[in-house]
Order: structure tokens, then sequence, then C-alpha cells
């Protein structure tokens, strides 16, 4: 199933890519060699040193919004520019996009020829009176394949976070699986363990209740509920190496490490700190609210999660993994 | 109450490492257990552990990667909006449904967006911060857990950790439209 999820994901992320990407050149979303009228606003003239022109672009919302053909903003924009005019009188203009930058200018930029720069020639340059203000016309730098880049980008970008998670795992694993085999030389699991046997015996039939398995599986769960996802992730890979080591079949998973994991894809915490304070931060009046209707939903996402998994076990394709080879209609003939 | 609960939870959350840490190397100290050379000889699997994982959160991450930034997204929630439109879950959230079980990251950003464009006490703001604590970024999870094993066959763990993200999705469309409907 995950290889065909796993590929699914890449083939249709790549096929959507070139759609866009096609359906951009012929709706020309970006522009490209169309000119666009705009007012600079000037800040800084060229002097002896610098032969540039510092300012601002300055455009409304409307006319932006109808040369893109989107719908149009809310403020006015304002964008820095430079303009640098060459001997040849052939001039340039160069903006860095911002945080205050137009969404649809920021796009352009992540796929422009050098990162969050947009540049592009300035066909005329009409001064006011005064000469605080000019009024130009700017051809943008083709921009093309913008989903095919972005898609190039994200790919090499992930593989490096996947080594800087993985990375940022070693100390703190370090330190619970140590911890961790204190309290299991100590025996202190195996009081845990026994305390909640009734509820693990039911949930993990073929783990021995006494066995560490349960005991970093329990820590694991607890750990999720209180949100403590530092101590929770190595306590989890403790407990998947534990029942690795019942595992018959190494490289499959087992029926035990599938409901471990539907309980932790489930993701019940007590109390959904990051969601809190995001609606803290975004000014809710009440950011608990969603303390109880979390609860619920992670606890049907939980429920559903341990039930799928073992009604999905029983099925004959998911059950011939661990079938003694040489008796294959042994078990199909109990069930 | 409400306001009880949740400050009891965060002390707990706050005194339950240290307190964990002094109860576990505390018993291994009374049980006469030789807890320096335990705690190392356990610490030592922690780089194994980690680097192990790499290739498989390598082969996940940047599968989701390109997904993402194709603008597949897009396209996915407006295929599915009229049948989310059915049980009365806002076309808004459902790009939060899809990017639950892919990435944390990807969608924190959504829910955080939303909340700006529709403000967090709209049910729209509610509903995508339910929808944020009920589930778990299934395909990290997986691929996290399997791949600290080297299990390579995951079996029947990915249907059901997608069944359990619809039922974590639907529950929590249900219980916001029941205490915050409109």
């Amino acid at each position: 199933m995950l290889n065909y999820i796993w590929i699914a994901l890449i083939v249709i992320g790549l096929l959507v890519a070139v759609g866009n990407d096609v359906k951009d050149e012929i709706q020309n979303t970006y522009r490209n060699g169309v000119p666009l009228t705009a007012t600079f606003v000037v800040q800084k003239a060229p002097t002896a040193q610098r032969a540039t022109w510092e300012g601002e672009l300055a455009l409304s919302a409307e006319s932006f919004g109808q040369f893109y053909g989107l719908k149009p903003g809310e403020s006015e924009i304002r964008q820095p520019v430079s303009i640098s005019t060459a001997p040849s009188g052939a001039s340039t203009f160069l903006m860095v996009t911002g945080p205050s930058s137009p969404d649809h200018w920021k796009e352009m930029a992540k796929s422009a020829t050098s990162k969050d720069k947009l540049m592009g020639t300035v066909q005329s340059m009409k001064f006011s009176a005064d000469e605080a203000t000019a009024e130009v016309e700017i051809v943008f730098e083709p921009i093309r394949l913008v989903k095919l880049k972005a898609v190039t980008q994200a790919a090499l970008d992930y593989a490096a976070t996947a080594v800087t998670i993985a990375i940022g795992l070693i100390g703190i694993m370090a330190l619970w699986l140590g911890v961790m085999k204190v309290a299991e030389e100590a025996g202190l699991l195996k009081v845990v363990t026994r305390l909640l046997a009734p509820v693990t015996k039911r949930l993990f039939p073929d783990v021995p209740t006494d066995h560490p398995a349960i005991g970093a599986m329990i820590m694991n769960i607890a750990a999720n509920m209180l949100g403590l996802s530092n101590a929770a992730t190595p306590l989890g890979l403790k407990a998947m190496e534990e029942l690795n080591r019942l595992n018959p079949k190494v490289g499959t998973a087992t029926n035990a490490m599938v409901t471990f994991l539907a309980i932790n894809t489930g993701g019940l915490i007590l109390i959904p700190a990051t969601a809190i304070a995001v609606r803290a931060a975004a000014g809710s009046s009440n950011p608990g609210i969603i303390i109880g209707t979390s609860i619920f939903g992670a606890a049907c996402a939980t429920v559903a999660g341990v039930t799928a998994a073992k009604l999905l076990q029983r099925l004959p394709r998911y059950r011939k993994d661990f079938e003694p080879v040489s008796q294959p209609g042994k078990e199909g003939d109990n069930g | 109450m409400g306001d009880f609960f949740r400050a009891l939870i965060n002390a707990i959350a706050i005194v339950a490492i240290p307190l964990m840490l002094f109860a576990f190397l505390g018993w291994g100290v009374v049980k006469r257990v030789k807890v320096y050379e335990v705690f190392v000889e356990g610490a030592k699997d922690g780089f194994n552990v980690a680097v192990r994982i790499i290739p498989y959160l390598v082969a996940m991450l940047c599968a989701i990667g390109i997904f993402r930034a194709s603008g597949a997204m897009e396209l996915l929630t407006t295929v599915l909006a009229p049948i989310t439109n059915l049980i009365g879950m806002p076309a808004e959230t459902l790009p939060m449904a899809l990017m639950r079980p892919l990435s944390g990251s990807g969608s924190l950003g959504i829910m955080t967006e939303l909340m700006k464009v529709h403000g967090p006490d709209s049910f729209i703001g509610i509903l995508a911060s339910t929808m944020y604590g009920s589930s778990e970024t299934t395909f990290y999870v997986l691929a996290v857990y399997f791949g600290s094993v080297q299990v390579k066959n995951t079996r029947h763990a990915v249907p059901a950790g997608l069944i359990a993200d619809v039922c974590g999705m639907l529950g929590a469309v249900f219980i916001c439209r029941v205490l915050f409907g409109i």
C-alpha cells in the first residue's frame, strides 16, 4: 500500500506541476513580455558614485489586479525598486521582494534567475515636472516553468530536512534510550506494565504482558497525551525496537506494530498546545475552547484506527504474511 | 473547569520530564543498578536509530514535498469540495484535512492562514484548529517508526492510519457543528 501511495504522490505531483506550467504558459499568467505601467516614486537620484535611481514602484491594487487578471487586493502596491541606466541608454530594474510585496510577485521571484529578486527592463521613464515621480513602463524577465522549478526545489529541500530531523533526534534519542535502559534494569517498567495488563492484553495479544515493549509503548502513549513530543518519539522508537525482537519476519510489520502505530497516528493529546498557541497569537477570545473538541476528534481517530487495524489484520492478504510456509491452508481453515 | 483542567495539564507537562528522570534513575539507584554504566549502554543506540531513519524519512518527505509544491493539493480540493459540502464541512478547511496526515508544518501553516483570514473564533477557525489537534502526521510517524526497525512491508498500517485520519477529521466536523454550528 505504501508503495502505491508513495509513487502516486510523486507521479501526481510531477503531472500536476507540468499541467500547471502549461496552463501558465497558455494564459501567460506572469505576463511575459507585456509592459506594465506604474509610477516610480524617487527617493534617491543617481550621484557621481552611484548610477542607480532608488525608490518605490507605486501601483493601485485595481490596476495590478487588472494587469495580471487577479482579484484586486486591498492596499496599494508599494514595492522598493532600483533602476540603473547603462551608458547605452537601456535601463534595467531590480526589485527585492519582501513580506510587503504582492503575493504574485513573490511567487514569480521564487523561480526568477536569482531567488527573491525580480529583474527586467525599463522601456520608458517619463519624469514629472518636479522630478519626484516618473511614469515607467517595465517588462519583467520571462518567468517560466514555475511549478517544475518549485517541485525540484522542494525535493532537494525536503531531502535536507529529513537529515536535519534525523540528526536532531540523536541526542534526545540517546537520553531517553539511556533512561529507559536504567528503568528496565531496575524492573520499573514491569510495575507499570502489570498495572495496565488488562488493557494491553487486549490491544496487543501477541506481546507478553511483561515484555519491555509494553512498557515502552505505555510510556510513549503517556508522553504523547501530555504533549511531550520530545520524549514521545524516542520512547516510541524504543517500543518499535522491542516489538521487532518479537518479529519472526524482520522487515515486515507485525500486527502489534500496526496497532501501536494506529494509536500513535490517532494523536490523542490532552492539551493541543500548538493549536492553542496559534489561536492565542491570532487574537482569539478563548484559545482553549478547542480542547474538548480536539480530544473528541482524536478519540474518534484513535478508536477508528485501532478498530481498523484489528479488522484489517484478519484479511487474508494481510494474514498470509505471517503464516507458516509449510502449512499454507491451516490459518485459513480456522477463520 | 476548562481553565483548571488546562492549568493542571500544563503543570503536569512541565514537571513530567524532570519527575520521570528522577523517578527512573532514583529507582535504579534503590535497586542497586549501576546507573551510569547502564545509561551509557542504552544511550549508545541513539545514534544508530537516528541514522537508520534517514533513508525512510528522505523517501517520504521528498514525495510529500513534490506533491505539495506542484499545486496538486488545490486540484484535489476542487475535486473533493462537492462531497465535503454535503457533510457541512466548509470548503476552506478541506486543504487542512488533506494536509494533516502529510505534513505537520504544512498543516500548521494552513491553520495559521485560515485564522488570519477568517478569525480564530469563527466556525472555520475553530474547526481548523480542532482538526489540527485531532490527528497526527500519519506519514511522518509511519516513516520514522517503521524506518527505525527497517520495516519495508508495512502491511495494513497505511489503510489503518488513513481510516484514523478520516474519522478524526469527520469527528472534528461533527463535534464543531454540534457545539459551534452555524
